[in-house]
């Protein structure tokens, strides 16, 4: 299945992209977690902001064909 | 002592007054507020020599506290109709501070509009007001070099002034103070402070504290231990200690795009397909191409450092950050995708003394008239420039995004208590509605700040999307940033605060320690408490009622995409939100 994933902010230099996008596409295997991908790509063990197509999502998330998932830091501002 | 320092403008003359003792526990926002309430009729001309215009650094201004140096502006609003604390960063707080000036009461208006005044205030305390008359519609940087040249060259000081929009009466117009190192760009922008400064014929301030030391504390052993607990939580906390100061207040774009939550093309739509072009991540990598800043305070004290300069082309400065909420409000909201264009309508809000909320969200509503394209930055630009310059449209846009509206017929006017949504839909983040709903400052962000809690996951778990326990969540934090203004922090140091109690102990303990005064938790809330009193009692008899405390019809009639969400939370949910306000009048024996 193919998941889009964007990672942003200090976490962007976990992935490499094309063009100006902090996105690119992955093909997974079908059952495929957010915890299962954030550990491939070796993310830092600190607390994240998850959402998947727009939503918060939890780590334990299967993902699914098409979803868009973005990951950040922790970050505020105002 | 503290002490007040009350500024007549129609006699010219200047006196200095003891704090009343009913005020000792108060700075900053409460201090604002507590003045206004009691020295302005509510239903006053906010132009008129009635109305007062208060600048008061917070109670722990002056001192080291970390990020403890925000200015509060206070008056009745021209934009509003109801009472304003209009809050900045810069140094003229830590000046007036360290002189310890409680606050500056400016009050009356010269018989001869066309007068301008200068207050200068000097490091051994005098203060005189001189004629000015020549810088009538300086814009503000040339202003600050015109101020320069007016001081010896060895000087410390800080500048607080009022460009050509404020001179102009315009609503959107806000008050620039100088950063540290002299540049006229961190503002008091909302609610048309710049019009009620204009009014008084005052066109700058200058406080110079040279030599001059931070003020005593009663315990200064207790007071430095605090101090080191707290700095320690704001440099330890991801969000203050790395996420700021790396990539400033926009590193909010593209979260707030993801989340769906970013008010895009005149609140048309909740992601924005041009927000990794405008974010905090891109504006960073550009910055450091052109040779720019990406990281210092705004004022002394300040540990986070989220502040930067944004520089053009040829790597030379053209305005601070900008900010998240002038990113979106020329980016998304207008469809712009251009960081340049973005800073030249920031610099142009600089220099007229514009707010750049206000004006952002005012031009996305003339986008959404047809009159120019959204995402049509020059054009844009052009408009802007045109409330001085000449051409279309001209002098309505300074007066904000609600009487645009209505002079371009738009049906979808963003605005509460006549005051311009800042950068969160509230469709989408339903928390941030209540609070633009509710506020006594008409729409503000800042006034409580949900989104730390709906989208960020700071300081709990509240969901963005459901109608459920947006209410009490506004009310907690409406009356912890009151206290924060009150002291004078920065409101980002509420993302630790939120997170690691030791830091919001610390709070208590620092204030404790330099007033002398016992102070814990609950005497931290009360101010914050009080300060809402006076503010909702001074609105009330200005003549708000509940119908002033809701949003737009169209949030709760017209879904947002991609969530397809209405604004949900009740009136009944609205209204209890002020419900405390009855006993604690009592208990401060008003009403």
């Amino acid at each position: 299945m193919k998941v889009d994933v964007a990672l942003f902010a200090s976490l962007s230099e976990y992935h490499s992209v094309d063009g100006d996008t902090r996105t690119r596409t992955y093909d997974l295997a079908e059952g495929t977690t957010i915890a299962d991908l954030i550990s491939v790509l070796g993310l830092p063990d600190q607390p994240r902001i998850v959402f998947v197509d727009s939503r918060h999502a939890e780590e334990s998330a299967p993902l699914h064909e098409g979803q868009r998932l973005a990951i950040f830091p922790p970050v505020a501002g105002g | 002592m503290r002490y007040l320092l009350r500024v007549n403008m129609s006699d010219l003359t200047i006196t200095k007054e003891d704090l009343p003792a009913g005020w000792a526990r108060y700075g900053g926002r409460a201090l604002t507020s507590a003045i206004v309430f009691a020295e302005v009729p509510p239903t006053a001309d906010p132009l008129g020599a009635d109305n007062v215009l208060v600048f008061a650094p917070g109670l722990l201004g002056g001192t080291n506290t970390p990020n403890g140096g925000r200015l509060s502006v206070g008056a009745k609003s021209p934009l509003t109709g109801g009472i304003k604390e209009s809050n900045s960063g810069g140094q003229a707080a830590n000046a007036l501070g360290r002189l310890e000036i409680a606050a500056i009461i400016v009050t009356g208006k010269p018989a001869d509009p066309d007068a301008r005044y200068m207050l200068t205030i000097e490091a051994d305390g005098s203060a005189s007001l001189s004629r000015v008359d020549e810088w009538a519609g300086v814009q503000n940087y040339a202003l600050a070099d015109m101020i320069k040249a007016t001081r010896p060259e060895d000087d410390r000081y800080s500048t607080i002034t009022n460009g050509p929009a404020g001179e102009a009466g315009l609503k959107a117009s806000g008050i620039a103070v100088s950063d540290m190192k002299g540049l006229p760009n961190r503002f008091a922008g909302r609610g048309g402070m710049g019009a009620v400064m204009g009014s008084k014929g005052l066109k700058a301030i200058v406080v110079s504290d040279k030599g001059v030391g931070t003020p005593a504390h009663a315990d200064k052993e207790a007071f430095s231990a605090a101090l080191k607990t707290f700095s320690s939580a704001l440099k330890e906390h991801p969000v203050s200690g790395q996420g700021l100061p790396t990539y400033g207040t926009n590193v909010l774009t593209n979260i707030l795009s993801e989340a769906g939550g970013l008010p895009t093309r005149n609140f048309s739509e909740g992601s924005f397909e041009g927000a990794e072009a405008t974010s905090g991540e891109r504006m960073r990598e550009v910055t450091l191409e052109r040779g720019g800043d990406v990281s210092h305070g705004c004022h002394t004290g300040c540990v986070i450092q989220c502040s930067r300069y944004y520089v053009d082309k040829d790597g030379h400065y053209k305005t601070k950050g900008p900010e998240y909420e002038t990113v979106w409000s020329f980016g998304a909201d207008c469809g712009i995708d251009d960081l340049d264009d973005i800073a030249e309508l920031d610099r142009i809000c600089g220099e007229f003394g514009l707010d750049t909320i206000e004006m952002g969200a005012t031009m996305a509503v003339y986008m959404d008239s047809g009159k120019i394209a959204f995402g049509d930055g020059p054009a844009a630009i052009a408009a802007l420039r045109s409330i001085f310059e000449g051409g279309e449209p001209g002098r309505v846009l300074g007066d904000g995004a609600e009487a645009t509206g209505k002079a371009f017929g738009v049906a979808h006017i963003p605005v509460v208590k006549h005051q311009a949504l800042p950068a969160y839909d509230p469709r989408a983040v339903q928390g941030i509605g209540v609070t633009y709903a509710t506020s006594t400052m008409g729409a503000d962000h800042t006034a409580g700040y949900t989104v730390a809690t709906n989208i960020l996951k700071v300081g709990g778990d509240v969901d963005p999307l459901k109608a459920e326990g947006q209410a009490e969540l506004s009310r907690n934090l409406q009356i912890a940033t009151a206290m924060l203004d009150a002291l004078g922090f920065c409101i980002f140091v509420a993302f630790p605060v939120l997170d690691i109690p030791e830091a919001f102990n610390a709070i208590f303990e620092m204030t404790e320690a330099h007033t002398g005064q016992p102070w814990d938790a609950d005497a931290l809330m009360q101010v914050g408490k009080e300060t809402l009193v006076y503010e909702k009692l001074f609105n009330d008899r200005a003549g708000f009622g509940p119908a002033d405390d809701r949003l737009p019809e169209f949030f709760k009639n017209v879904e947002l995409p991609p969530h397809n969400i209405k604004f949900m939370v009740s009136d009944a949910d609205l209204d209890s939100v002020y419900d405390f306000v009855p006993e604690v009048a009592a208990q401060m024996g008003l009403e």
